[in-house]
């Protein structure tokens, strides 16, 4: 998937604003929407997109956009 | 000789907890928010001196306006939130439902799945010639167990109770079952003090996780992005197990009931399943998360609702703590 698509899905799945502008160094813990809710979001993009699973675990170490997709695979991007 | 669903009925608690109540409580929380995402709007909760056993005892009552209660010669009581560690509930309901005492009464532990076993046990004592009447009741009170500061299950969960009765049939109604279980999730899904392995700690430190929910090691805790990724693991599979022993197809089916968990997640499930929308349940606005009880309910509104009628088939599927999931073809 292409970096750029991968933030439009993120920001969707966020339910941020539309013209939000997120890149790789975003940090999501200080998203305020970056919630409990929003990680279910992010566990269904992950599986339908990418047919994988990050436990509980993996996402208290994931803190920047990057840091998540690095936990997907950075093999799963271009 | 076979076994049908004759009978169903559920109560809730009188109390509520609204989205609107919670927001006033937590500054951050967002009661549009809250419905939009999980489908809930508000949850009854069971009173300070009410237990779960009370709510199944209102619930029995309410089906025995209809159905006479001296043919009952068996209860299944299914809750996860026991008067006692002993004698068991359903013994104590024997006796306060005036049921004959010529009948068998055990209780069973199961939280989300614990419908669809019921129903597994009570069509397994009826075709095995032990009882002709079973009644399945299931109870929860999943806000006792619930931190007042934990703001992520609050917002889940209600209480609630629900009887059914399954009764001797020439034909069965009661079809093929699949259950599941997957032990290592045993900690994602727990309240883990007060039981025998770590006793209730009147001094447990009350910590706060990322999300602004608190609780203590005496409270339920629900590991969300955990449990979510067992459903969607196992509840596809656990369909299709089930659609092939039964020798179906979901376009074959009337209506599809799943555990209702949040309506994010059972939403996820249908799309990723492919269950068209118009032949799948989903309302827990203003009840939550009931636990054993969703099934139940979810059955006797869609009949209120006349999305069901009798003679229609219908998958239930139950998932959760445990891990335990199961699944069923019911003729209703």
């Amino acid at each position: 998937m292409k970096r750029t698509d991968f933030y439009l899905k993120l920001i969707d799945a966020l339910e941020l604003s539309s013209d939000f502008s997120m890149d790789a160094v975003t940090n999501l813990k200080n998203l305020e929407e970056y919630d409990s809710i929003s990680i279910m979001s992010i566990i269904a993009l992950i599986d339908e997109y990418f047919g994988k699973k990050l436990n509980a675990n993996e996402f208290k170490e994931i803190t920047t956009v990057n840091d998540l997709m690095e936990k997907i695979g950075s093999e799963n991007f271009e | 000789m076979g076994c049908k669903l004759s009978a169903i009925e559920y109560y809730l608690p009188e109390q509520t907890l609204t989205n609107d109540d919670l927001e006033k409580e937590f500054e951050d929380w967002s009661a549009d928010k809250i419905e939009k995402k999980v489908g809930i709007r508000e949850r009854h909760i069971v009173g300070r001196e009410e237990t779960a056993l009370d709510l199944a005892y209102r619930a029995a009552n309410k089906l025995f306006q209809y159905f006479d209660k001296s043919k009952i010669d068996f209860v299944l009581f299914c809750t996860q939130s026991p008067d006692y560690y002993l004698p068991t509930s359903a013994c104590i309901l024997q006796d306060r439902l005036g049921l004959n005492v010529e009948i068998g009464a055990v209780d069973f532990n199961l939280g989300c799945s614990g419908f669809v076993y019921g129903l597994a046990f009570a069509k397994g004592l009826i075709t095995a010639g032990v009882a002709h009447n079973v009644l399945l009741l299931t109870a929860e009170t999943y806000t006792k167990h619930i931190n007042s500061k934990d703001k992520a299950n609050r917002t889940i969960f209600g209480d609630g109770a629900a009887a059914a009765v399954i009764e001797e049939a020439a034909e069965n109604h009661i079809f093929e079952f699949v259950l599941g279980t997957d032990g290592s999730g045993w900690d994602k899904l727990i309240v883990p003090n007060g039981g025998l392995r770590h006793r209730y700690d009147a001094g447990a430190i009350v910590e706060t996780d990322e999300s602004g929910s608190s609780r203590s090691a005496n409270d339920l805790f629900m590991n969300g992005p955990e449990i979510f990724n067992f459903t969607i693991e196992a509840v596809p599979k656990l369909v299709a197990a089930t659609l092939k022993k039964n020798q179906t197809w979901i376009n074959e089916l009337d209506y599809i009931i799943f555990h209702q968990a949040n309506s994010y997640i059972i939403e996820y499930l249908r799309k990723k399943i492919g269950i068209p929308s118009d032949k799948f349940y989903m309302d827990m606005t203003y009840t939550g998360n009931t636990v054993s009880c969703t099934i139940p309910i979810a059955i006797k509104e869609s009949f209120n609702k006349k999305m069901i009628k009798h003679g229609d088939n219908i998958l239930i599927v139950g998932f959760g703590v445990g891990y335990s999931y199961g699944a069923t073809v019911i003729k209703f």
